[in-house]
């Protein structure tokens, strides 16, 4: 009988995080206290691009797979956005980057402004057309 | 993205995302039957079949050659490939679990059987309802928690 409980308190505690996950999945977080380039770490700093309005870094570990979609969607956007690079950069083996970063799971991206300041953060897959969107500025960030 | 084999399917560095979800589902319903009979034998086959699929790869996986045999002939090629390493990972968590979940029940230690069991339950519902990796989601976490570990112990 017991095992019944458990079980049915497994899923429903899995449908709750499930359909949470996927609402916070990919939606573009504007960066409330900007953190500036002097105090970013030196290897995610090399990364920035000076000529580049707004450079996604891609925060990703091996074990990932959701890592290769973001990773697809965002070299797309840079591809056909003007002024947007996009660069990956391998965590697995470098957990206190993440950690100093502030950063708790794979794939999230930190977007830096020509200053190398951080202006928005996206866990998880993004969707093309909100990346469109927010730089557009038809539908500014949240 | 093309429809053909990509390059590297012969090397088994890509599958079918959709075998690794067929498998979820079937792990679900498998730690649900253990959940509720307290089976342990049940279990302790559900170990070795995460065991193959972590160390010998999902190519070898009982699920995942159920999931070729039977179930990808009557779908469409798949346009998607996934990559070998995240399915592994998430196969090496599952069977860490059971085999202590297994421990749990075959001892007579029923809330630790139940517990781990719950737990992998929870990793593979969600795999398979949502697709979501709860090893990626936990793998910075743990690596963290360990390096905590690593440092108070020095």
């Amino acid at each position: 009988m017991v095992g019944w409980w458990v079980l049915l308190g497994t899923l429903a505690g899995g449908l709750l995080l499930g359909l949470l996950a996927r609402a916070r999945n990919g939606r573009i977080r504007a960066t409330q206290q900007a953190r500036t380039a002097p105090t970013l770490p030196a290897p995610v700093r090399e990364l920035l691009d000076p000529a580049a309005e707004l450079t996604l870094v891609q925060l990703s570990s091996t074990f990932c797979a959701p890592c290769r979609q973001a990773r697809a969607v965002y070299e797309q956007f840079a591809a056909t956005a003007s002024g947007v690079r996009h660069v990956e950069l391998d965590v697995t083996e470098r957990p206190e980057l993440a950690s100093q970063l502030g950063v708790h799971r794979t794939p999230t991206t930190i977007g830096f402004d020509q200053a190398g300041a951080e202006i928005l953060r996206i866990s998880g897959v993004p969707k093309l057309s909100d990346l469109r969107a927010a730089r557009g500025g038809t539908s500014p960030v949240e | 993205m093309t429809t053909g084999e990509p390059a590297n399917a012969s090397a088994s560095h890509s599958i079918d995302p959709r075998g690794p979800r067929f498998a979820a589902w079937l792990t679900t319903v498998v730690l649900g039957v253990v959940l509720v009979t307290e089976w342990w034998p049940v279990l302790l086959a559900q170990t070795a079949v995460f065991a193959i699929g972590a160390f010998a790869g999902p190519g070898f996986a009982p699920y995942g050659v159920l999931y070729r045999r039977l179930v990808a002939p009557r779908l469409r090629p798949t346009s998607e490939w996934e990559e070998v390493a995240p399915v592994r990972f998430a196969q090496l968590v599952g069977f860490v679990f059971a085999a202590v979940g297994t421990v749990g029940f075959a001892t007579g230690v029923v809330a630790l059987g139940a517990v781990a069991t719950a737990a992998a339950l929870l990793a593979a519902f969600l795999n398979a309802a949502f697709g979501l990796c709860l090893g990626c989601e936990a793998y910075l976490l743990v690596r963290r928690l360990g390096q905590f570990g690593g440092r108070t112990a020095h």
